[in-house]
């Protein structure tokens, strides 16, 4: 499976004979070039054939050039379609020779077969070189008023390039003008969609410096182009029909009966067999409706169904986008996904970045009625052979209960996790155990019951490590063995790799400290005397403000360390709304896939050279870097 | 908006490069491709969309086949993804098959294709109908006649009437001996049944295929006995939406050839047609595992290529694995896989065996998920079923034909 990384680079080891091969082939090229034998073109073709194919290995054939020009008077199109090929491959790097091409190509222009004539201007548009678009400029013209609407499609596309080769003269021949007119009079919906693509690109471009480009780019947006476009749709090939839709996208109604208008046409498109049509339709819905709270609503409704479809029909490459794009939708609006959440479940065969992604989705949409059989799933998923997703699950399941105002069955599943006698499973049941009972104190009875039966030598993970301990300091009243287990762990004080750690285990000390002064007393001095040798800055100073703060006044020192705390009502959440609604603008782009609004990853001044790369590692694991929700660290 | 289309063979090869605007794409971006392949694994290689640091990728993978694109601005991930399915699709169409000899060896067409299929990074024609009429597939039938006739291009003469038709998925003038249409119910069952053998999830994800041989253009409609059991549909563009509305009938011209209609949904069905019970017990050091297999309803269609299959976790050391019926692999990579086929009349299929755990370790802790295959001719399972076809002009001789099929999809008994 693993490909070796040679193969990739260039033609490595075939490279010397690769090079006495393209002289042969140059040498047998200039044989057939002059011939008109009968049968020549079968072997022009294998000799094209051979030069093509080693093209795509990744030879440099453009040595036999010239040949090829030689060669190419032809009436064979696929000689001829070959011949294109390559000298669309090589005529940058030799724009001399190039020049030599510009005689045959044009006159495949004028050829009576409309298919060489769109092949041959798609080709000559294709040079991209700069001191030949004078020869373009012609064939363009003759190709956008061509009768055939092939060569008129390839035409437009010529405009386009040739922008982009050479601005002023797309300008100064008046080209703009001329896709306007076929934009808005073509028959072919094909053309009218390659104008409106090419216009769009050409005025976006020139709006910056040209009033009246900036004047036609509004143009597109008025209200009779929209609506000119929108009764065409259908008629549109499905690529063309996401163009218009995006297009609409950017389209202001000017009062809600417009807004339902342009919904009831498109209502229809919803269905459409190809998924990126269904996603820029949703996007038209959404952005339609934003301001119309009652109605945005019933869009999510609307556009549910299509996309829950998409996800278990596409290939996984399409489900995966698209779950992407439900995952922004459930996040924003979990409610309208409840009854749904069978949906999410997780296969056994999927890839764990969509696991992922659907056990977020799964704890969204958890309500009153559903979180019973979504955390009897979720508990499932423990057991799976996939450790890093069974970590998500039970973190998972942590989640639900901090949302749930009846987490009776959730605090006994996860009871249940602590008894499974897995050292992940363990670690991960700990760490929620211990945010479960920052939010609901009231049920430390039960969880203190079970947290006290696990021995410390089986806890190793730093943040399970450190969740004990904090327990084992903030209900040291309620654990019989609180003191002793703090003690023996401070002996093991060197031992102890992780600084979170050691600094919990100072302050649970110190709480513990004030509820059993004189069980706690000698581990309090060892731990203050192992916290003020410590090298960790951050251990050093707390340990000796602990121990200023006990010689100052031992009350004092109480109330700042064990003061009566409240409980949490919500965890803070790491993604900022702002950034959410920068990502929902966005819906059917990058930024979906990503969870980050595009600024992010396509601003040069916002990604450092480095911290692009640090994102792709971020990546393996899953599609997000900075969305594990977690619980900001108790002090 | 994509730059360019790399095709990459499984072993890390550039088999084709279609530069698709001016600014060239450099090849090294495979090479970067294929690093994180490695270093990273097969995760990465389901990845659609990825970010490298000069690109963005869009991949596919088809019968080992990488489809690669690239581009640098921000645009809709599904058109990328979508597209890259449509080459790959029309491309297995065209050569009746994927892999990397057939590519090699028709470079030419699939180059061919592309330059129809996507000019300046937008894509074009994507429909096989039009394609076949500008680039003749590399058949034997083209290949037989150009050795015939000598004339040895396989371009179409002509351009293809449906471009410049209001039916572009089909030309007007096909013709026919023998009209002919097929209509197959093609379903998929999902399902998952959880640990306490209760079903959790079972739904169908259907098609309703046709394929239509007719001359001229014919307006089919098609109606079903019960549609109110379809939950969410989506249709082939040449779908009417008027009528569906309304009458829930299809109406439409259909396409030359073989396409796929409509897909459809049915959620919440209540039962599966086989059950797999496995039982895992374990204690001291060894697992004792246990599978029965057997129809629990009877649909009176026979149920046939029933396969199971299973990983073993990795604390498994060695399995020992027999069946009364079918027949047990387990491959190097700790996969098992039993086929069984047909249930027998007499007896039901079971699979036992013992595990033997790694030295250590008691008791099993992670459980295997049982994935089921099975397929039923005959019947579809979600209980929809086709009540006509008709034709609005009937020609003399046309021959309809129905047919049914389920098959499992993602189905799996969890342990």
């Amino acid at each position: 499976m693993a490909p070796p990384a040679q193969t990739n680079r260039s033609p490595s080891p075939s490279q010397p004979s690769g090079k006495s091969e393209v002289t042969d082939l140059k040498s047998q090229l200039r044989q057939l070039a002059g011939s008109r034998l009968p049968g020549v073109d079968d072997s022009k073709r294998e000799l094209f054939k051979k030069v093509i194919s080693y093209m795509t290995i990744g030879i440099d054939v453009s040595s036999v050039f010239g040949e090829m020009v030689m060669c190419s008077a032809t009436s064979d199109i696929v000689l001829k379609k070959m011949c294109y090929l390559y000298v669309g491959n090589y005529a940058k790097v030799n724009p001399d020779l190039a020049l030599l091409t510009i005689n045959f190509l044009q006159r495949d222009c004028k050829d009576e077969d409309p298919m060489i004539r769109g092949l041959a201007l798609r080709s000559l548009s294709s040079l991209n070189v700069a001191n030949l678009v004078e020869y373009l400029v012609g064939p363009l013209n003759a190709g956008l008023k061509d009768n055939n609407s092939y060569v008129r499609i390839v035409a437009v596309i010529g405009v386009l390039k040739l922008y982009h080769i050479s601005v002023t003269t797309c300008i100064d021949a008046d080209f703009p003008a001329v896709l306007k007119h076929l934009l808005l009079n073509d028959q072919d919906t094909q053309v009218v969609a390659n104008c409106l693509l090419a216009l769009q690109e050409i005025w976006n471009g020139e709006a910056s410096t040209s009033g009246d480009a900036m004047k036609e780019r509004e143009a597109l947006l008025s209200k009779p182009f929209i609506y000119y476009l929108l009764n065409r749709i259908k008629e549109f090939s499905e690529w063309a029909q996401c163009l218009v839709l995006d297009l609409v996208v950017k389209y202001v109604p000017a009062d809600s009966n417009e807004i339902f208008d342009i919904m009831n046409l498109l209502e229809d498109r919803l269905q459409h067999a190809n998924g990126a049509v269904v996603l820029a339709t949703a996007k038209v819905f959404l952005h339609l409706t934003l301001s119309m709270t009652d109605v945005h609503q019933q869009v999510y409704e609307r556009i549910k169904a299509p996309l829950l479809t998409l996800v278990s029909s596409g290939s996984p490459e399409q489900s995966y986008a698209v779950l992407s794009h439900l995952h922004l939708l459930v996040m924003r609006a979990p409610y309208v996904f409840s009854a749904d959440y069978k949906h999410f479940y997780c296969q056994y065969n999927e890839p764990s970045y969509v696991k992922k992604l659907k056990l977020e989705m799964l704890t969204a949409v958890a309500n009153e009625s559903s979180t019973y059989e979504i955390v009897t799933e979720l508990c499932e998923y423990a057991a799976n052979v996939d450790i890093p997703i069974a970590r998500e699950s039970i973190r998972a399941v942590g989640k639900i209960a901090l949302q749930q105002y009846d987490v009776n069955a959730i605090v006994d599943r996860l009871l249940q996790f602590l008894e499974m006698e897995k050292d992940y499973v363990t670690a991960e049941a700990l760490v929620l155990v211990k945010d479960l009972l920052r939010k609901y104190p009231q049920w430390s009875h039960d969880c203190i019951a079970v947290v006290g039966n696990i021995s410390s030598q089986n806890v190793q993970e730093p943040k399970a490590k450190a969740a004990l301990i904090w327990m084992l300091g903030e209900y040291s009243q309620d654990m019989s063995d609180a003191p002793y287990i703090l003690e023996s762990l401070t002996e093991n004080w060197d031992e102890e790799h992780s600084a979170e750690v050691r600094l919990h285990l100072l302050t649970a000390v110190m709480k513990c400290f004030f509820k059993r002064p004189p069980e706690t007393q000698k581990a309090l001095g060892a731990a203050l005397a192992a916290g003020l040798a410590d090298f960790h800055q951050d251990v050093h100073d707390r340990a000796l403000f602990y121990y200023r703060l006990l010689q100052h006044n031992v009350t004092v020192a109480e109330r700042v360390v064990n003061p009566p705390k409240q409980a949490v009502s919500v965890f803070a959440d790491t993604q900022s709304s702002e950034v959410k609604d920068r990502i929902f603008d966005e819906f059917n782009s990058l930024s979906v896939v990503y969870q980050k609004p595009s600024y992010m990853f396509t601003d040069k001044e916002h990604r450092g050279p480095f911290e692009f790369s640090d994102e792709l590692g971020s990546l393996a694991i899953g599609t997000e870097s900075d969305v594990p929700a977690h619980v900001v660290e108790a002090k | 908006m994509l730059q360019c289309i790399f095709i990459l063979s499984d072993s890390g090869e550039v088999m084709l490069e279609k530069q698709l605007i001016g600014h060239k794409v450099d090849r090294s971006i495979c090479a970067w491709f294929w690093d994180q392949v490695i270093s990273q694994g097969d995760s990465f290689k389901q990845q659609s969309v990825i970010a490298s640091p000069t690109h963005y990728l869009f991949q596919i993978v088809r019968e080992g086949i990488t489809f690669l694109a690239c581009t640098q601005l921000e645009m809709p991930p599904l058109m990328g993804i979508e597209f890259l399915c449509r080459v790959a699709d029309v491309l297995s169409d065209y050569l009746e098959g994927l892999n990397e000899d057939v590519i090699k060896d028709n470079f030419v067409i699939v180059y061919e294709l592309l330059d129809e299929m996507i000019d300046n990074g937008f894509p074009l024609t994507t429909e096989p109908n039009i394609l076949r009429e500008m680039i003749a597939p590399p058949n034997i039938v083209s290949k037989m006649l150009s050795v015939v006739t000598g004339n040895s291009s396989n371009m179409g003469v002509t351009l293809p009437g449906a471009t410049a038709s209001c039916v572009p998925w089909r030309t007007t003038d096909i013709k026919y001996a023998n009209n002919e249409v097929y209509v197959d119910l093609v379903e998929e069952m999902d399902a998952i049944i959880n640990r306490d053998g209760v079903l959790v999830k079972c739904e169908i994800y259907g098609e309703v295929q046709v394929n239509s041989h007719i001359t001229g253009v014919p307006e089919l409609t098609l109606s079903f006995a019960n549609p109110s059991i379809m939950d969410d549909v989506s249709f082939h563009p040449c779908v009417r939406f008027r009528p569906w509305e309304s009458h829930h009938i299809l109406s439409f011209v259909p396409p030359d050839g073989l396409f796929k209609l409509m897909s459809y949904r049915v959620k919440k069905l209540k039962t599966t047609p086989i059950y797999v019970k496995p039982q895992i017990t374990s204690d001291a050091g060894t697992c004792r595992i246990n599978v029965m297999v057997g129809i629990r309803n009877d649909t009176g269609k026979m149920i046939d290529s029933i396969t199971v299959q299973f990983q073993l976790p990795s604390c498994v050391l060695s399995a020992d694995l027999t069946a009364n019926h079918g027949a047990v692999t387990v491959f190097s990579n700790k996969m098992c896989n039993w086929s069984i086929d047909r249930i027998p009349k007499d007896r039901a299929p079971a699979l036992s065996g013992t595990l033997l755990l790694e030295t250590g370790l008691e008791r099993l802790h992670v459980f295997p998920s049982f994935r089921v295959g099975f397929r039923i001719q005959g019947v579809a399972l979600s209980g929809l079923q086709l009540d006509k076809l008709d034709l609005r002009v009937v020609p003399s001789r046309l021959y309809r034909g129905f047919r049914a099929l389920t098959r499992s999809g993602l189905y799996e008994v969890r342990s």
